[in-house]
């Protein structure tokens, strides 16, 4: 790796006043997997000046049940969520999806913030020494439209770029479908509304704002979730398609239903149609599937990935089938 | 020498002795009496205590292979997606390849060459079961076991399998790495009970 300055902050307002003295040209790290391999591969014309590690803050790892609901600190490790037979049994989907994230080790060292955080894995985007120089580097054009974009996205690009890159985490349609809120040094962000694509961005995040605590609201009485994922791997691919189905189910029907698959969109995407469609009727083969199938009407898959579209459809199926009563 | 020779920089209270400043400085400022120069960490490798000048681009692999000369941590993708360079940082399973050293100060570090000087039966199980053809990914496979057992020390063949998922083998040898860990768990148990007689 080429040479950067490295500062140990010790309290997230000097973690703030670190990124804002260095004026954009600073990253935080944490984990560090998605970061130093975007190092290592100078994948970006600017590599930056600085990191600055947050792991030397006390008091971002936790995990916190409380009757309003879960906290969980922003340095909290993948594999502490996995784990926690609290959170494996009232957010099922956040377990499951921490549990599929990445490899072991990965999850030993990765956290929940770093992997909302993360940046796009679009093989023209990642490709070393910034041989691609595409939009979401600033560029002119987006390499996938005529390349190879077998894993690009099936419901379109940015309206106004068009970046066909899709979002790679695991965690996002997990924290969408439980309705979770993400605490920042400024502000509490809805996490349908933390995920945003432009230039050198994935989230709404200002260039010296801080991830610092998820928040889940507790889990409605006969409410129920899960997570699915389909990768080549099993061991330590990003997903090809995942998905996360909440259900509130009342009296055999459902009440309420918030379905996100990730993997085919530039941002999390979450299946509105499909979610009204399940509303109100029983969770059955046919009714499960009459919501998938809206999946399919919405879709508009580019040259090389149609086949995504089916393996949408048939996650979503499979997660609401998971959620009946 | 004066009685009370030793004062406290932040609170000008006075010690006799050097020991009682150090700890009181530790305790009440929370902060090391004798600051260390800039890009010194402290790590613990194997038992044994180092303090080495770091660069914030150095990897712990880097550290634990080149400077001490710990040739079992093997690096292969420098990506983090193979699992040879794994270590055991803080009882943790962690890739050395992704891990800044200058991110490690303070803490302790085990990797195979630990584990075989502790007389682990997992290294025998490992030959026993002949868990390696070329042997190039064997010591990461050797240390994310170990950092298995040491949680979980009864896993189920499944749990080993999952553990040892972000290890690659381009050998193939996967089923004997389930032979090798399940056997050492057994021995493991039956030592502790013999232990406890």
């Amino acid at each position: 790796m080429k040479k950067f300055a490295h500062l140990n902050a010790r309290t997230l307002e000097e973690a703030v006043s670190f990124l804002g003295s260095y004026g954009g040209k600073a990253e935080i790290i944490a984990g560090g997997t998605d970061l130093l391999g975007k190092m290592k591969d100078e994948i970006l014309p600017n590599y930056p000046e600085a990191l600055i590690n947050i792991k030397t803050i006390t008091d971002l790892d936790y995990i916190e049940e409380t009757g309003q609901g879960l906290r969980i600190g922003a340095l909290t490790r993948l594999n502490d969520i996995a784990e926690h037979s609290g959170i494996r049994e009232k957010y099922t989907a956040l377990a499951q999806a921490a549990e599929r994230t990445a490899s072991p080790h990965i999850r030993e060292m990765g956290t929940l913030s770093g992997n909302i955080c993360q940046d796009i894995r679009c093989w023209y985007y990642r490709n070393p020494n910034n041989r691609f120089p595409c939009l979401r580097k600033g560029g002119g054009r987006c390499y996938a439209i005529e390349g190879d974009n077998r894993y690009h996205s099936i419901f379109g690009g940015t309206v106004e770029k068009g970046c066909y890159a899709v979002h790679p985490s695991d965690m996002a349609p997990a924290l969408i479908a439980l309705n979770a809120s993400v605490k920042t040094s400024k502000r509490t962000i809805k996490s349908d509304e933390f995920f945003k694509t432009a230039v050198r961005k994935t989230t709404v995040l200002d260039r010296d704002e801080i991830v610092t605590e998820f928040e889940f609201p507790a889990p409605a009485k006969g409410s129920k979730s899960h997570f699915i994922k389909f990768a080549i791997r099993k061991s330590i691919d990003f997903p090809i398609v995942n998905c996360a189905t909440s259900i509130i189910n009342e009296a055999g029907k459902v009440k309420e239903a918030r379905i996100c698959l990730n993997g085919v969109y530039i941002k999390p995407y979450r299946a509105a149609k499909a979610e009204e469609d399940i509303c109100g009727k029983t969770i059955d083969e046919e009714t499960a599937d009459a919501a998938a199938q809206t999946i399919v009407s919405e879709a508009r898959p580019m040259k090389d990935n149609a086949y995504m579209v089916q393996i949408a459809r048939t996650l979503v199926k499979r997660t609401i089938l998971a959620c009946k009563e | 020498m004066e009685k009370h020779a030793y004062t406290c920089p932040y609170c000008s209270e006075t010690f006799d002795a050097l020991e009682n400043l150090k700890s009181h400085m530790l305790q009440a400022h929370k902060t090391d009496p004798i600051p260390r120069p800039e890009g010194v960490i402290r790590l613990t490798v194997n038992g044994e205590e180092h303090s080495i000048r770091v660069e914030p681009e150095w990897t712990l692999y880097y550290v634990v292979h080149d400077i001490l000369g710990l040739t079992g941590v093997k690096l292969f993708c420098d990506r983090g997606a193979c699992g040879a360079c794994t270590v055991i940082l803080n009882g943790r399973s962690v890739l050395s390849c992704m891990t800044l050293a200058i991110e490690c100060d303070g803490m302790t570090v085990e990797t195979a060459e630990g584990i075989a000087n502790k007389n682990h039966p997992l290294v025998e199980n490992y030959v026993k079961h002949h868990c390696m053809q070329c042997g190039y990914c064997t010591p990461g496979f050797v240390v994310t076991s170990k950092a298995l057992l040491d949680k979980n020390p009864n896993p189920s063949a499944e749990e080993v399998q999952q553990a040892l998922a972000g290890n690659l083998c381009r050998c193939g040898t996967y089923p004997q790495h389930t032979k090798a860990v399940l056997e050492t768990a057994q021995q493991l148990a039956e030592q502790g009970k013999e232990a406890k007689k």
